[in-house]
């Protein structure tokens, strides 16, 4: 393993290792544009020029391999000179529309800007103009003036998505990024190339003009839009001065995690987080009134709801309830759940598998068919296979030997459709408790609102069996409550019931009562997750 | 598809191929091969060579536009490249241009609506010692004055 020193630090580093890379191990960041630790290097922004030392000229450190005993400067006159040239060069046609630019603020062109260059501009001739707001695609859109030619987009179309659907046209400086003429872009990973555009000339749709990126804050968590887990970086802000009322969450961005989706989100889940401030959102529990329902506040609608399950258990026996919890609830919700039901109302007709859950439209790279972050969690909480099965349950209800349903998140009707909603429409009692209005919810009798995955702490265990945990970013929207909380407030009124106070007791709890999960906290958890099951089958 | 190599070019077309490792390494000799075939480069020409090579058909848009001697769009029957580099411009290439435009009634990178002409500015071609030069398709005419392009214009035919 080769030893080289870098700015008078001394760093081992495998064999093949770039200079770039090396340097990056030692904290010594090394600007670039072109370079993208999972595309092939291509060496063509120059913008990573370093000296070393008996080299006659200066190098690229993002292709160059280290070399035993090489010593690298990264800061000399020379490099600095160097760097100064290409940002002129690259700048003497931009437009330099940062006031109105998206990308602003987290730009990688206007970041070198200010640390390596801060010259005024001396070109007097007339800027290079080229096409501006180009429908590259369905999801995103290409200002060719701001583009620096590094050719990342066109590199992840072809190696990452595998469909060579974008070029670079022209040359030198008329040089622009492309589809086709008369084609777009169609793929499922539009998102990413607006990622890995160090510059603002791919901007995503969904956040054109809505938010300055300065004015968002982040939280880590896990995209909630398949069983694939994606690790995720949520953005959010409740001062978004643009006016977009009542948008809390902005964006969701990929965050590394080599074991599940490498550096990737696709557009499915990325765009999929627009229900957390959605018009439909249920804010405040509500009791249905005839055909409508009146807004109750959560002591009447908890009392409701226990003195009505007391009263069909207490008549007519556990095997007269069931219950539908959704595998889009974390594994604290689910456990809390199964506490309350299970242990305190010894019902057994607990079944999550709705038929159709997994009938999504899946891909080869992440996006997986079934929609929904934490099955491979409750199915290791046992929340099948209990008792009846949820498609059993429906027709139980629909008989009347099941009296009382409780839909945790589940929406029956879009999975069975009109075969539930008459079921659904016969039950004596129906809770739903969710974060959204759906065909289910508008047929119960009690509505209890759930926080959505980014106004709750909780972990999901996705398809591979990999534990990873979700982040509190935002309050829950109005009144709503995370669905852990709702489930130890009702079990408060249904009989011996812990009192839990945060997520991290209820798990805690399961961590000790549920094999998987022995021996595990939130800390060992960590930002990466940890496997705690084989993948399902 | 309506446009396909004749059996000549087909035959030149496969003695190109041999020559390289892989196939999609002959796109430029097949661009050429399909211009001197189609006269233009059509989108219906890209995507047969596209075809042909088994390469993605944004790659051969990216080689159509990046060099100028393929034509995307359809060329007079004479193509006038002017040459206005250095040794040219110092030697008159500017009033020659001036009186192509003047004669021909078109600017530089058009073509006479009798599609006989198509004038380009182009840069140097190599005959810095007897500048001005004038490359008329695949001719060079050399030392040019106005009066040497008119006896040229009149013999085009």
């Amino acid at each position: 393993m080769p030893t080289l020193t870098i700015d008078d630090q001394q760093v081992t580093v495998d064999q093949g290792t770039t200079i770039l890379e090396a340097a990056k191990k030692l904290g010594i960041a090394i600007p670039h544009f072109c370079y993208h630790p999972r595309l092939t290097k291509v060496d063509a922004c120059r913008m990573c020029l370093v000296e070393v030392k008996d080299a006659p000229k200066l190098v690229t450190s993002c292709s160059n391999a280290v070399r035993d005993n090489m010593v690298v400067f990264t800061g000399t006159p020379k490099v600095e000179e160097a760097r100064k040239s290409i940002l002129e060069f690259i700048l003497i046609n931009h437009p330099l529309d940062c006031p109105i630019c998206d990308k602003a603020g987290e730009c990688t062109l206007q970041d070198y800007y200010f640390r390596y260059s801060s010259q005024p501009s001396r070109f007097k001739d007339n800027k290079v103009e080229k096409h501006k707001v180009v429908d590259l695609g369905a999801k995103m859109v290409l200002d060719s003036e701001r583009c620096v030619v590094c050719g990342r987009c066109v590199r992840f179309c072809r190696e990452v998505v595998g469909e060579e659907n974008l070029g670079i046209f022209n040359r030198g400086d008329h040089s622009e990024i492309g589809t086709y003429p008369g084609k777009k872009i169609e793929h499922n990973y539009q998102g990413n190339l607006v990622d890995v555009c160090p510059v603002g000339a791919l901007t995503a749709k969904d956040f054109r003009f809505k938010c300055r990126s300065w004015l968002l804050c982040k939280a880590d968590t896990i995209c909630p839009g398949c069983s694939n887990g994606c690790n995720a970086v949520v953005h959010f802000t409740l001062r978004s001065f643009n006016g977009i009322k009542g948008q809390r969450v902005f964006r969701l961005t990929p965050r590394e995690n080599n074991d599940v989706n490498k550096i990737w989100l696709c557009d499915v889940g990325r765009w999929g987080y627009s229900f957390v401030d959605s018009i439909d959102r249920l804010t405040t529990p509500a009791l249905k009134k005839g055909e409508d329902f009146v807004k109750g506040d959560w002591d009447t609608a908890l009392r409701e709801t226990a003195s009505g399950l007391k009263t069909v258990v207490e008549r007519y026996g556990p095997s007269a309830v069931g219950v539908i919890p959704s595998p889009h609830l974390t594994n604290e919700d689910l456990y809390a759940l199964k506490c309350l039901f299970s242990c305190v109302l010894k019902v057994a007709n607990i079944d999550f598998k709705l038929p159709g859950l997994d009938k999504g439209e899946g891909d080869k790279l992440l996006l997986k068919a079934d929609r929904h972050p934490n099955t491979r969690g409750a199915e290791l909480l046992g929340l099948s296979g209990t008792g009846l099965s949820a498609e059993a349950m429906m027709e139980k209800v629909k008989t009347g030997e099941i009296r009382a349903l409780y839909l945790a998140g589940s929406d029956p009707v879009k999975y069975i459709g009109e075969k539930a909603e008459e079921a659904l429409s016969r039950a004596e009692l129906l809770i739903f408790q969710g974060t959204n209005f759906s065909a289910s919810c508008k047929l119960a009798h009690v509505i209890l609102p759930g926080a959505t995955f980014v106004e709750k702490e909780g972990t999901f265990t996705n398809y591979q069996g990999r534990l990873q945990k979700i982040n509190k970013a935002l309050e829950p929207l109005g009144e709503a409550l995370a669905d852990w909380e709702i489930f130890t407030r009702l079990g408060k009124r249904l009989g011996a019931y812990p009192s839990y106070r945060c997520a991290e007791e209820v798990f805690k709890d399961m961590a000790r009562e549920v094999a998987p999960f022995n021996g595990l906290s939130y800390q060992k958890i960590g930002p990466q997750g940890i496997k705690i099951a084989d993948s399902s089958q | 598809m309506a446009v396909a190599f004749s059996e000549k070019t087909k035959e030149r077309f496969k003695a190109i191929l041999a020559k390289y490792p892989e196939k999609g390494a002959a796109l430029l000799p097949a661009m050429w091969l399909a211009q001197k075939e189609f006269s233009v480069i059509t989108p219906e020409v890209e995507e047969y060579v596209a075809k042909l090579l088994g390469v993605p058909l944004v790659r051969v848009h990216e080689v159509l536009t990046f060099y100028t001697m393929y034509a995307a769009k359809p060329l007079g029957k004479y193509h006038l490249q002017l040459c206005t580099n250095i040794s040219c411009t110092l030697l008159g290439a500017e009033d020659i241009l001036e009186h192509l435009k003047d004669k021909l009634q078109i600017g530089a990178g058009e073509t006479t609506p009798d599609k006989k002409f198509t004038l380009s500015t182009v840069e140097c071609l190599g005959y810095c010692g007897t500048a001005p030069v004038l490359q008329v398709n695949d001719d060079f005419h050399e030392n040019l004055t106005t009066k040497k392009v008119d006896e040229l214009l009149a013999k085009l035919k």
